[in-house]
């Protein structure tokens, strides 16, 4: 399995507190890592390091080394904008653009000149949709407000608006939980169809969801990898015993 | 204490905080009605003026308007109207000395010859007959009419002898006085005469200053706001911005006119008395307040709005404009609306750029030398005349007028603009 993504030593500081402690990761191309851990334990910060996310926030450092298909993304060459056109992100609150559904998906293409005409737009904007489970449920009422969605929905939109630049790499940090089991459920079904296009990077809290969608698992704790494995592995037999304990929720 | 002691205090103590709240605001809108009742009592009667029907008798030869049997209007623009207007005034009551013929005669306004000279110019048919026409009263009588003259004190203290309200009694009782809309009030400029003096000149004065204001301040605001709000980083600099920021907005109003005084007047040498320098010394002033407001609304935006933005791959000044500033707009508009409000209720600094001057022509151009609103109030309110305590309250009213509008406007472009997240 190629990796597409490795991080080796990094290294996160907010102020004098440090939140990641030398964690080496890789993620695997085409297929869904999983990132678990209590709260508090670094997973999110390490998530955002990897569209360098972090970058808005003026006291957080990062030291160590995140490649990219080979490309060092915290190499001072590499333009932010560009990396986060690669690599597109979904929140844990959906928080799509008080626009309507139509711009919500077509505000990336647009801004990075993706589209060459209205009509492809509208390709654009149908096909990422489609890709997201939305279009039925949307088609009729496209300049309608995203923000007047279900919170599954606007999820969902979110995840569109992601997909809609054609990324390699979707990040998303706890992107259920805000969400009721039925919508949860449609998007891990959805997220399990999206890896066949894209390497994607989850947060969750649920240690369930990790064992539903993903393929490798990472356990984080105290801002430290504990464990990294197959899912498979990590959750029927882990070789540390925090990791025992943590998913038979001993702790955490 | 028993549990019903205890529920009965709570409940005591419940009702007494409700009306605690209900008699502070019940005191509050006492005083503002009594403010209003004031203003609109003694203001009300300075929309009406009091006119006396006057018989005018347009002869031709009078006016000079020889060998012409159908003069136009410009003749008749430049014809000799000393005559006919001499012979109006006079015939408005018989007398029998040089003395009571002035008597008479200050009975009408000062402006009733203009009056005349204009009721030909828009009547040109009344050419060679005799006509009656309403003209304006003096302010004396005007008042006499509104009732702000007693008649029973001595003759030697009223404005008006013996003669005069004998002539007065006479032409009511005829029914020649009449009460009707004053068109000088709201149309015309500032004049000595109380019954001819007008608020066009603050009204257009006020406008010009509140636009120029709103045209400097509002782009530089927003732009600081923004910069500050999203752009710079938090340092010492920064805060010591913020801090005179907000130091600013407090710094009183007098201390700004004298900036302008000082700079745009004396260094760049900018026309004084002019709406130009008024707009520009107030805008000066609102600026910090609007800087406030459009930070305060900048900072109400999500933070996951602007995260959602980048995430997809916007710079950050896409970001700002394309997100971040429009969600701001209603808060942004409304801080603006109430930052001019404030600006247009000012006088001290307008007073020290010459803007207290007086002024007759209404002005036509901001760098038409002009009063405003707040200025004609206080100038106003400094002169002798009886009829010029109704203009006063009667500009007080237009002044709370405009306020109320703008702020209304504030509340509308806030509901009207505000968008759900």
């Amino acid at each position: 399995m190629k990796n597409k993504i490795k991080a080796k030593g990094v290294s996160v500081f907010y102020g004098e507190k440090q939140a990641l402690f030398d964690v080496d990761l890789n993620v695997a191309e085409k297929q869904v890592t999983a990132l678990i851990g209590p709260s508090g334990c670094g997973k999110s910060t390490f998530l955002r390091c990897l569209n360098r996310m972090n970058d808005v926030i003026d006291i957080c450092k990062v030291s160590g080394v995140i490649e990219i298909d080979g490309e060092n993304i915290y190499d001072k060459s590499v333009d932010v904008v560009q990396l986060r056109e690669r690599v597109g992100m979904v929140f844990q609150k959906p928080n799509p653009f008080p626009k309507s559904i139509y711009e919500n998906v077509s505000y990336g293409p647009d801004i990075h000149g993706i589209a060459k005409d209205k009509n492809h737009m509208d390709e654009i904007v149908e096909n990422s949709l489609k890709q997201a489970a939305l279009w039925d449920e949307v088609k009729d009422r496209l300049d309608e407000p995203g923000t007047g969605l279900s919170g599954g929905q606007q999820q969902r939109l979110c995840i569109a608006r992601a997909i809609s630049i054609n990324p390699e790499v979707i990040l998303m940090d706890e992107p259920c939980s805000a969400l009721d089991p039925i919508a949860t459920a449609k998007i891990e079904t959805l997220i399990d169809e999206l890896k066949s296009l894209y390497t994607i990077a989850i947060v969750t809290h649920s240690m369930s969801q990790a064992a539903r969608v993903s393929q490798y698992t990472g356990f984080f704790h105290l801002g430290k990898l504990i464990e990294f494995n197959t899912t498979d592995k990590l959750f029927k037999n882990p070789d540390n015993k925090m990791t025992q304990d943590y998913i038979t929720g001993r702790f955490g | 204490m028993t549990r019903e002691q205890r529920l009965k205090k709570r409940y005591t103590a419940e009702k007494r905080f409700r009306l605690m709240g209900i008699g502070a605001i019940a005191i509050a809108i006492f005083f503002v009605f009594l403010l209003l009742l004031k203003v609109f009592s003694t203001g009300s009667t300075a929309f009406v003026k009091t006119t006396i029907q006057t018989e005018v008798d347009f002869n031709k030869e009078l006016l000079e308007l020889k060998d012409v049997a159908n003069p136009n209007i410009e003749q008749i623009k430049s014809a000799e109207f000393f005559d006919v207007t001499y012979k109006a005034a006079t015939g408005l009551f018989p007398y029998s000395n040089a003395e009571e013929e002035k008597d008479v005669k200050q009975l009408l306004s000062g402006n009733y010859e203009l009056e005349i000279k204009n009721y030909l110019i828009n009547n040109p048919d009344a050419l060679g007959k005799k006509v009656m026409i309403d003209l304006t009263a003096s302010d004396d009588l005007d008042q006499l009419h509104k009732g702000n003259f007693p008649r029973d004190i001595p003759e030697d203290r009223r404005r008006l002898n013996n003669f005069q309200l004998n002539i007065y009694d006479n032409l009511l009782e005829q029914g020649k006085i009449k009460t009707v809309f004053s068109n000088y009030f709201l149309f015309s400029g500032d004049s000595r005469d109380p019954e001819i003096a007008g608020v066009a000149g603050a009204i257009i004065g006020s406008f010009f200053s509140i636009i120029i204001c709103l045209i400097i301040s509002f782009p530089i605001a927003l732009m600081a706001a923004v910069y500050l709000e999203e752009f710079a980083p938090k340092n010492i600099v920064t805060d010591i911005i913020e801090i005179n920021i907000n130091n600013l907005a407090a710094v009183p109003s007098i201390v700004f006119g004298l900036l302008g005084l000082g700079m745009l007047l004396g260094v760049f040498g900018l026309p004084r008395s002019t709406a130009l320098v008024g707009g520009i010394t107030l805008s000066l002033m609102t600026l910090p307040t609007i800087i406030i407001a459009c930070r305060a609304s900048l900072k109400a935006v999500p933070p996951s709005i602007r995260e959602g933005a980048l995430a997809v791959g916007a710079s950050k000044v896409q970001t700002v404009m394309h997100h971040v500033v429009p969600l701001a707009m209603p808060g942004t508009l409304s801080g603006t609306i109430i930052g001019l409000a404030q600006a247009l209720g000012e006088t001290a600094p307008l007073l020290l750029i010459g803007m207290v001057a007086f002024v007759v022509d209404v002005p036509s151009v901001p760098t038409d030398p002009s009063t405003s609103l707040p200025v004609q109030i206080y100038l106003w309110s400094e002169s002798a005349e009886r009829g010029f305590v109704e203009k006063t309250s009667a500009t007080i009213m237009l002044l709370i007028g405009f306020l109320i509008i703008m702020n209304s406007l504030a509340v509308w472009a806030r509901q009207k603009f505000e968008r759900k997240w």
